[in-house]
């Protein structure tokens, strides 16, 4: 059909305010929620010297470095990286879940540019909120980020698996 | 829309909402007669289970152990003493005398009720990646027997998974939600024209009556304007017959709709026999459907005609869903389907409550107003951004919904065993989580029954609240989609309306009490005065 044809032509074009993203998801991995994940479709290799260089601490405690480009948020560089924080981005940065809460220094969370009121909400009931808490999928990489540290803090499934297991 | 309340189209048989008819009771006396003798009663669906082995003092108990209103306590509550009215109300009482987690049991549906806020964290911390509410058995029945789609509410596993993906890219995000401000604005300016308009029909010349049926209105074109990129004219003075007609269909379905929800609950096998509920049932999401059809399908004829006119499409939501058919055309029908009817009811409600507690707060209608001037003056008028700047505004429509959450219990069916606040709750048990109780709970709000903005206003960006006792749109991954869209709504009406008009209790006005109508709804007509500022 003429019609169907000419949709699929017009696909590319920019639709009002609607930011354009290709969605995969899979369901039933079976691990909590990791099976939620976003692919950042057509971006474009960035130059290195847009390369932000983040150290996550994963909830074993052990040090995790990638890098990211500037303007992508703390959560695409987890998804991108395949990083398995599991149940990480449950909401897919849309501000319903605080599942992407991270923990940082203090100087390094000065400089993370603004918290909005719905972040703020959502933080609210993020599980380990501590005063240097912030929401990942709200977090803008900038070259002045680099060689930052970012804590996943621990989820409730883990403490109650470690209850298990000591159990 | 009482349908969200219905995480319950079967397990309504409990917490139901809306008015049961007497053919419904006949089903529960049959339900219970059998059950009605010694104590078999309410324990036959608990399964014996054992516990996980675990130390002696942190013994895991079981259902049976948990406490709860007798079966039969429970069936003179509702049926004889008309308590589905009143659930709101029998939630609180109930979690004052059996605790925070009680089960009740509605027929052969057994619930566990949670009224703690941690409780709730948890189980809401701990979902799956496709949560369920309640069962949509009934509403999946009649989207087969129609070759429907599901939507968002009534679609489960991989299907909702899927277009939850779709459309929380398009409408949950604040930013993006905030490209909504100039269209909403376009709607307020009606909204206020229309009080100018319906003052004067009154002998005071400042009185709106019920003004519910006013925000109704004012709901329901605003989210048309987002979902279908159209203007309904619900609005107008000189609405033309056609709209009055369709408005007037709308508001009997919603209203039937909410008797007829309930038409899941009885047994299949029981409808040759009592066939009115179901048929009711399939009536009203049949003139739902309708009205979503005729939008959708006039708009995907614009596109075609502006496409074939070699134009550029420029477009809102329905515009992009339609264009690249990440959805299928079905599912863009059954999705605008139930998200007018999530987005029109619960808006409406919180806006007559919110005017409603300005009226009877005078002081703090006039601190409102004092941040108003101060941030855009007299004639500036609001939009999305200037919102962040309004911290009382905010704070408004959470105590509002703190005060009247329009969802007063929220189901979800558990996914996993776990253990709650002690119990054991196996796998598939239907929980049920009493928003009402807890935000009106003192240990998670001080002096609960006042009415307190300052209570959400925070003194800086580490203030925070750590409060599940108050959510009102949910959480997480299954929380309400509509939620920026709402609040986009509510900040930009409530702050206009406040910036022009002081807002006053009107004579005719008793004291208002809500009532459980499916939704947490005003049990009388609210009327208010709007009398000009200057
Ligand atoms: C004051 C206004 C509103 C309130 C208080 C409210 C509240 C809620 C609540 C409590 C839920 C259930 C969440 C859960 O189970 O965790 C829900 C679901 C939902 N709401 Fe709203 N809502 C409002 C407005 C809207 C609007 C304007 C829309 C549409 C534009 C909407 C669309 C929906 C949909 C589609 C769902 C089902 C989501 C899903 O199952 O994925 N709501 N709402
Ligand atoms: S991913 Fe859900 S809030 Fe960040």
């Amino acid at each position: 059909m003429a019609l169907a044809a000419a949709l699929r032509r017009l696909a590319p074009v920019a639709l009002g305010a609607f930011p354009r993203r290709t969605t995969a998801v899979t369901l039933g991995c079976g691990s909590r929620l990791a099976g939620t994940r976003r692919l950042s479709a057509g971006t474009q290799p960035l130059r290195s010297d847009n390369k932000v260089t983040i150290h996550f601490i994963n909830r074993d405690g052990e040090k995790v470095t990638v890098k990211g480009s500037s303007g992508d948020t703390l959560l695409d560089v987890v998804i991108n990286e395949d990083l398995d924080f599991d149940g990480f981005g449950a909401c897919e940065g849309t501000l319903a879940c605080s599942t992407c809460h991270l923990i940082f220094d203090e100087e390094v969370y000065k400089k993370l540019g603004r918290v909005t009121d719905e972040e703020m909400d959502m933080l609210d009931l993020a599980y380990g909120l501590t005063e240097t808490s912030r929401l990942g999928c709200q977090i803008c990489l900038t070259k002045s980020l680099d060689g930052m540290v970012a804590r996943v803090p621990e989820s409730v499934t883990d403490i109650r698996q470690s209850k298990d297991e000591t159990a | 829309m009482a349908v969200l309340y219905n995480f319950t189209s079967a397990c309504m048989k409990n917490f139901g909402g809306s008015s049961f008819n007497r053919q419904l009771f006949c089903v529960f006396r049959t339900f219970h007669k059998s059950a009605a003798s010694g104590d078999v009663l309410g324990i036959s669906e608990e399964r014996a289970i054992t516990p996980p082995d675990v130390a002696e003092e942190t013994r895991v108990k079981s259902l049976r152990e948990m406490p709860g209103p007798s079966t039969l306590a429970n069936l003179i509550e509702f049926f004889w003493r008309d308590g589905f009215s009143r659930i709101h109300e029998i939630q609180l009482e109930h979690s004052k005398k059996y605790g925070k987690i009680f089960k009740s049991r509605f027929g052969p549906q057994l619930v566990v009720s949670i009224a703690d806020r941690d409780l709730l964290a948890q189980v809401l911390r701990t979902e799956s990646i496709a949560p369920q509410r309640g069962n949509m058995d009934s509403w999946k029945e009649y989207r087969d027997l129609r070759g429907r789609s599901t939507g968002l509410i009534s679609a489960e596993g991989e299907d909702w998974l899927r277009m939850r993906s779709v459309l929380r890219q398009l409408i949950m995000r604040p930013r993006d939600v905030a490209a909504f401000s100039d269209d909403v604005n376009e709607v307020v300016d009606d909204l206020v024209k229309r009080i100018c308009v319906l003052r004067t029909q009154q002998s005071d010349g400042a009185t709106v009556l019920n003004v519910n049926d006013l925000f109704f209105k004012y709901a329901m074109e605003a989210v048309a304007a987002i979902l279908y990129e159209c203007r309904l004219g619900c609005l107008e003075s000189e609405v033309p017959q056609e709209t009055q007609d369709y408005i007037a269909a709308l508001h009997l379905m919603f209203s039937s709709f909410k008797t007829t929800m309930y038409a899941g609950a009885i047994p299949k096998w029981l409808r040759s026999i009592i066939p009115k509920p179901w048929e009711e049932f399939c009536d009203s999401w049949d003139g739902l459907f309708k009205f979503s059809l005729v939008h959708v399908d006039k708009r995907f004829a614009e596109i075609k005609a502006q496409l074939e006119q070699g134009e550029e499409v420029r477009g809102g939501l329905l515009t992009h869903l339609l264009v690249t058919k990440q959805m299928t055309l079905e599912e863009i029908y059954a999705n605008a389907t139930e998200m007018l009817l999530a987005g029109v009811d619960t808006t409406s409600f919180t806006l007559s409550w919110a005017t409603y507690l300005l009226a009877l707060h005078p002081h703090v209608q006039e601190q409102i107003f004092t941040e108003i001037m101060t941030t855009l003056g007299p004639g500036r008028v609001v939009t999305a951004n200037d919102v962040q700047h309004l911290p009382l505004i905010r704070a408004l429509v959470k105590e509002t919904l703190r005060f009247f959450p329009v969802l007063p219990a929220n189901g979800r069916i558990t996914q996993d065993d776990l253990v709650l606040g002690g119990y054991f709750i196996p796998k598939g048990t239907q929980l049920a989580m009493c928003h009402y109780s807890t935000s009106l709970d003192d240990e998670n709000f001080p002096e609960a029954l006042d009415f307190r903005l300052d209570r959400w206003v925070r003194k800086d960006t580490t203030d925070h609240v750590d409060n599940f006792g108050s959510i009102p749109f949910g959480y997480g991954i299954r929380s309400c989609i509509g939620r920026r869209i709402a609040e986009l709504e509510m900040h930009l009406s409530l702050t206009r309306l406040i910036q022009k008009f002081h807002i006053g209790l009107s004579p005719v006005t008793d004291d208002v009490k809500a009532k459980t109508h499916g939704l947490l709804c005003p049990g009388a007509p609210i009327n208010l005065q709007f009398i000009d500022r200057e």
